[in-house]
This record gives C-alpha cells, structure tokens and sequence, in this order.
C-alpha cells in the first residue's frame, strides 16, 4: 500500500530518480542480454565465433516457431498447453507417410502440417464448442494426444528412418544460398506471423479479441471465428517445428515436444521488456527466443555440470520473468 | 399451466446436467466394482485412500491459491510449483536423514522454512513483479525442480528411518496414521478456508479485487498468507510422499502436477456453485486414485490411462461449463 501512495504523491527528488529508474529499465532486458553475452564471451573465446552463432541460431529454430504459435495465442488472450503434441504429431505424421505409406516428401510434409491441424481442431472443438477454458481444454488434449503417442508406438519407442528422403533430411541440415535451411523456414515463418499480427485486419482483430472478447464481439468482431483460425494457425506452425525435429533427428521421439511448452511460454513473455508498448509481439518474441538461447548456449560452452546448468537455467528463467514484468509496471505507472 | 411444466422440466434437465459429472463418476465405479469384486474389498478402498493422502493435501494448498486469487486460470490465481516445492522438501528430508545424519525436529524445520521460502517467492513474483501466477509458479516449479535435482543428483535415495516406516504401516484402532493425519489437516484447512473469518476474506479477496479493498481488506496481506498457506500445505505433503515413496527420488513432480490440477477442478465441478473447495478437492483427490486404480485392476492397457483420464476431465469441465452458460 505504501509503495503505491508514494507514487501518487512523488516529492521531486524521489520522482527524478524513479524516473531514472525508468529510464534504465526500459533498456533493462537489452542491457541484461548484453550483460550475459560479454561474461560468456569473456569465460569462452569460441561463443563469439560465427561458427557458434549459426549453431545457436539453427539449433533455437524450432523454439522460434513454437514460440511464434504461442504468441499469436497468447495475444489471443488464450494459453495452449499442448503445443507439445502438436509438434510431436506433425512429426510422426510425416513419419507414417514417408515409412509407412511409402508417399514423397512432398506429401510427407502436407501429412504433418495435416496431423497439426489435428490437435488445432480438437483444441477448437474443446475451447468454442464446449465451452472449456483454453488452459484446461489444451491441458486435456495434452493428456489424450501424448496417450495416443504411447498407444501408437507401444509405449514411447522411436520411429527411425535413417534412409529417409534426402531432401527431406535437407530441411533441417541443408542450406539455401548459404544460410541454413531451418534458419531460412523460420525467417519465412516469422515475416509471415509478423505481417499477419502487424499488418492486417486479422491481426487487430486478435489483439482486440485478446483485450477484451466481449467488447470484441459488441464491436462486432466474430470472436469465436477469429479464434478459430488462430488456434488452427499455431498449431499447423507447430507442426513446421515438427518437421524440422523429425527431419534433423531422422525419426521421431514420442513426447519430444514437450520440453519446449515451458520454454515457448517464457519466451514469449520475456519478449514483452522488448516491446516498446509491454505487450506480445513477434519482434519480442523473437528477442525472448535468442536470450534463452544464449543463455543456454554460453551456459553449455562454460562446460558447467548439466544438473547445474538446468538449475541455473531455471533461476535465470525466473529472474528474468522478473524483470520483464517488473519493469513493465514501472513504466506503466509513468506514462 | 403448461409453460410452468415446461418450466419443471427444464428445471430437471438443468439438475440432470448439474449432476452430470457425479453420475458418471458412480457411475463408472459402480462399473468398477461390477468388473472386479477386488475393488470395493476394504483393503482396496483403504490402499487407494492412502495413496491419494499426498494428492489431496497438495490440492487443499491449491485450492486456498485460487479462492484468495479468483478461479480464472491464466489470469486468476492458480500455483503449479507445490508438487516442485513437496518434492523439494522430500529431497531435504531424505538427504538430511541419510547423508547429512540430522535429527527429524531439525529436518521438519528446515523443510517448513524451506517451503515458507518457496511460497515467498511466488508471492513475490507475483505481487511486486506482477507476472501473472500461472507463469510465475510455472517458471518457478522448473526452478524448484532443477536446485532439487541438483541437490540430489538426480540419484534415488531410500529411506528406512523407523519414524516414517512406523508413519507408513503403522495403525491406530486399525485406520493408519497416514489416514488420521490426512483427517487432521483436511479439518484444518476446512475450517480454515470455509468456517473462519479469515476464510470469508479470503473468498470475498477472490471473488473481486476491487470490491474487497473497497470493504477495507487487506488485498496484498491476504494474498501473500494465500501464497505461504498454500506453502505450507506442500510442506504437510512431504511427509506422506516420503512414506509412499520410501525416499526421494527424481521425476515425482510432473506426474503429481497433472493430477493435482485434475483432482481440484474435478472437485470445483462437484460443487453445487461451481467453486473449488476444500471438501471437493478431497472428493476429486479420492476418485482420480480409484480411477487408476480402478483401470489397473481392470488389467487395462497403461498408455490407455491418460487417454481415458483426459477424456473423463473434459467431458466433466465441458458438463460445467455448458451449466455456466445456461444460467447466465
């Protein structure tokens, strides 16, 4: 109760310096991420080589995709849980077609884009006919699709394909004019995702739908349509992260794609310090992406004990949550 | 004349579809008990009571978070880091009595300040940073988790101190401690959250933010005690997951953080206003374990569990959401 008095009433010396606090914040995360980048190029000379860097960047591709799903969802004022399976079902899909259907890449990448699809229409029918709230009716499609996994493959074995199409195996390891193929699908992707929030009709209509559904829908706005189409958009972009998973690896691991829910979440809201107004964007996104990814690629080259590392990433995670959030309110309470 | 027998019968539709989630839940274990005359023998029903102890106190925490912080998931207040905090103290607790040679009094302490600290840092997170709980605790359970792993090495470490074997098997007038204790802390929190002024303000804080401070409660105050209750309740659970697991070991939380959520909201749907509580979250605790253990007396194939589960939850949130929707 104090603190907010003391801001409604500032005596001038106070209000300079929160100003100045401010002020700092706003560059907060930057100057943060800069931090983390002189100290681990300063504990390892390899981090800031170019060699590291299209590595750090190859390997957070499919984080980014998944990451720009969950944006487009969470402006959507909604959670998706099962970003997960969405992932995995894309690959196993693409799997099935290319092993056991014995079809072309081509079609390969339609089946897993299709299996994608999949968890978007389940999770659709859930959030818009039955009327569940998003985080328990993504929460159940998580439990029946990773069960689906299990049945499917007897209980969590792999399917391998080592002799798979090569141009298939060239999405995750090929390049295009030089630049890693992954990187390449991902920049598409995110041009796409970023023209669609920023640069269309379709993308107002989300945010507001995100801020506000009733006023959304008095407003005229068809709210459960709009929702509709992102819900089946993030989880068909889901699946692009399935396909590169599937083709990087050569087989498919039932229940893979869980480790990126947590990260997916976290970067989309540490990406809310890089935004100017403090809301969800893909330019914030993706600066959510490449600080979990330095952070994890500097922690690895400091060669750190891996139990030590996966603590230190889960602090690092909580701070930095923290601050996103903390400075958000500051400068909330000053404009 | 007649819209008023229409009016009747919509009325009983509305109780019909009310019940919905109860009669499918007698439903399927009266099936239950059809299929296998094992499941409803008293050594049955007192295995599943006792291996739901955990889960339940662990729900009773949760439930406390979201009366005080409203029942919207993303944005109302919902803790996923109490399995990670549970696990954490058992980590204590069994390195304390097996590597470090401490004595109980001490080790209980260190778990209670421990989960206290846990509990203060998702407050604080939450009401001087302002992230929303659901990412919050999220992101702190994966914290938890890492500095228990770290901790322990991701090794499993058995236990066999005679006061949690004696917790374990012991039994007074044939119920087993585990039971009674379980009796004790639901009267506690029961009177805690639903006969207790500070439970009124707790719900009134839940129920609207703005209205609460406006009738002069202490907002932040009684959020914070929601956030250290809670704590607290994970702290309680350490010992009944020790004594189930007979010591610590590594990937316990994730499992118990799927079911925890079930076991509340289940419990929320089985009230008659659509809130959680106290006594539901028990009741949600109790069936979710008869549940499995149900299916796996049934012989039913393991990886058809989740499936089955996940079914069940949603056709019981969908039945309780349609319900919503028709009285609103």
């Amino acid at each position: 109760m104090k603190v907010t008095s003391a801001l409604a009433n500032p005596s001038p010396g106070e209000k300079t310096a929160r100003q100045s606090i401010a002020w700092l914040s706003r560059l907060g995360f930057a100057l943060v991420t800069l931090f983390f980048i002189i100290m681990f190029s300063w504990s390892s000379p390899v981090f800031l080589t170019l060699d590291n860097w299209s590595n750090l960047l190859q390997g957070s591709a499919i984080l980014l995709i998944v990451a720009l799903a969950m944006t487009l969802i969470v402006s959507a004022g909604a959670i998706d849980l099962s970003v997960g399976v969405a992932i995995d079902f894309g690959a196993m899909m693409a799997l099935i077609a290319l092993k056991t259907w014995q079809l072309p890449w081509q079609v390969a990448v339609l089946c897993a884009l299709l299996g994608g699809l999949t968890i978007g229409l389940v999770n659709a029918f859930l959030i818009l006919v039955c009327r569940i709230r998003p985080f328990l009716a993504t929460l159940g499609t998580w439990f029946i699709a990773s069960s689906a996994e299990r049945i499917y493959t007897d209980g969590g074995g792999a399917i391998a394909m080592r002799r798979m199409a090569p141009e298939y195996h060239d999405l995750a390891v090929g390049h295009i004019w030089g630049v890693p193929t992954p990187v390449m699908i991902v920049f598409v992707v995110w041009l796409a995702a970023w023209l669609l929030t920023e640069r269309t009709l379709f993308g107002k209509r989300v945010r507001a739908v995100g801020q506000n559904s009733e006023a959304a829908r008095i407003a005229g706005i068809a709210d459960k349509r709009t929702v509709f189409w992102v819900l089946i958009a993030a989880s068909t972009m889901c699946a692009i992260g399935g396909i590169i998973l599937s083709a990087n690896l050569r087989q498919f691991t039932p229940l893979a794609g869980q480790s990126y829910l947590m990260d997916s979440i976290a970067a989309v809201f540490i990406g809310t310090a890089f935004n100017r107004q403090g809301r969800v964007s893909m330019s914030g996104t993706l600066g959510g992406v490449l600080f979990l990814a330095i952070v994890n690629n500097g922690l690895n080259l400091m060669g750190l004990n891996y139990l030590v590392k996966d603590a230190l990433v889960g602090i690092i995670l909580v701070v930095a949550l923290a601050v996103s959030f903390w400075q958000a309110r500051l400068r909330q309470q000053h404009v | 004349m007649s819209s008023e027998i229409q009016n009747l019968g919509a009325r009983r539709l509305r109780v019909l579809f009310e019940k919905i989630p109860l009669i499918l839940f007698v439903g399927l274990l009266v099936w239950l008990s059809i299929q296998s005359p094992y499941f409803l023998s008293w050594e049955n029903i007192s295995r599943m009571l006792l291996q739901s102890v955990p889960l339940a106190i662990l729900s009773f925490g949760l439930v406390c978070v979201i009366a005080a912080g409203g029942d919207d998931v993303v944005s109302g207040g919902i803790d996923l880091s109490l399995p990670a905090i549970a696990v954490f103290g058992v980590a204590i607790l069994s390195l304390g009595l097996m590597e470090w040679q401490l004595s109980w009094p001490l080790l209980l302490l260190a778990v209670v300040i421990a989960s206290l600290l846990c509990g203060g840092i998702n407050a604080l997170l939450v009401l001087i940073a302002g992230l929303p709980p659901l990412l919050a605790t999220l992101s702190t359970s994966v914290a938890f988790t890492g500095i228990t792993e770290l901790l322990t090495g991701q090794r499993r470490i058995s236990v066999n101190s005679p006061l949690m074997v004696d917790f374990r098997d012991g039994s007074l007038l044939g119920i087993p401690y585990a039971l009674l204790y379980l009796a004790l802390v639901f009267i506690a929190f029961q009177v805690l959250l639903h006969h207790s002024r500070f439970g009124q303000h707790l719900q009134a804080v839940g129920g609207g933010k703005d209205m609460a401070q406006m009738s002069g409660l202490n907002v932040p105050r009684l959020t914070l005690a929601s956030w250290l209750i809670a704590a607290i309740a994970a702290a309680l659970a350490v010992m009944p997951l020790l004594a189930q697991g007979s010591g610590s070991s590594s990937g316990t939380a994730t499992p118990l953080l799927m079911e925890m959520v079930l076991a509340t909201f289940l419990g929320g749907a089985f009230s008659r206003r659509r809130v959680v509580t106290i006594w539901g979250a028990l009741l949600g605790a109790v069936l979710v374990n008869a549940l499995s253990n149900g299916l796996a007396l049934l012989g039913v194939n393991i990886f058809w569990m989740g499936a089955i589960k996940g079914v069940l939850i949603l056709v019981v949130l969908a039945a309780s959401a349609l319900q919503h929707k028709g009285k609103s």
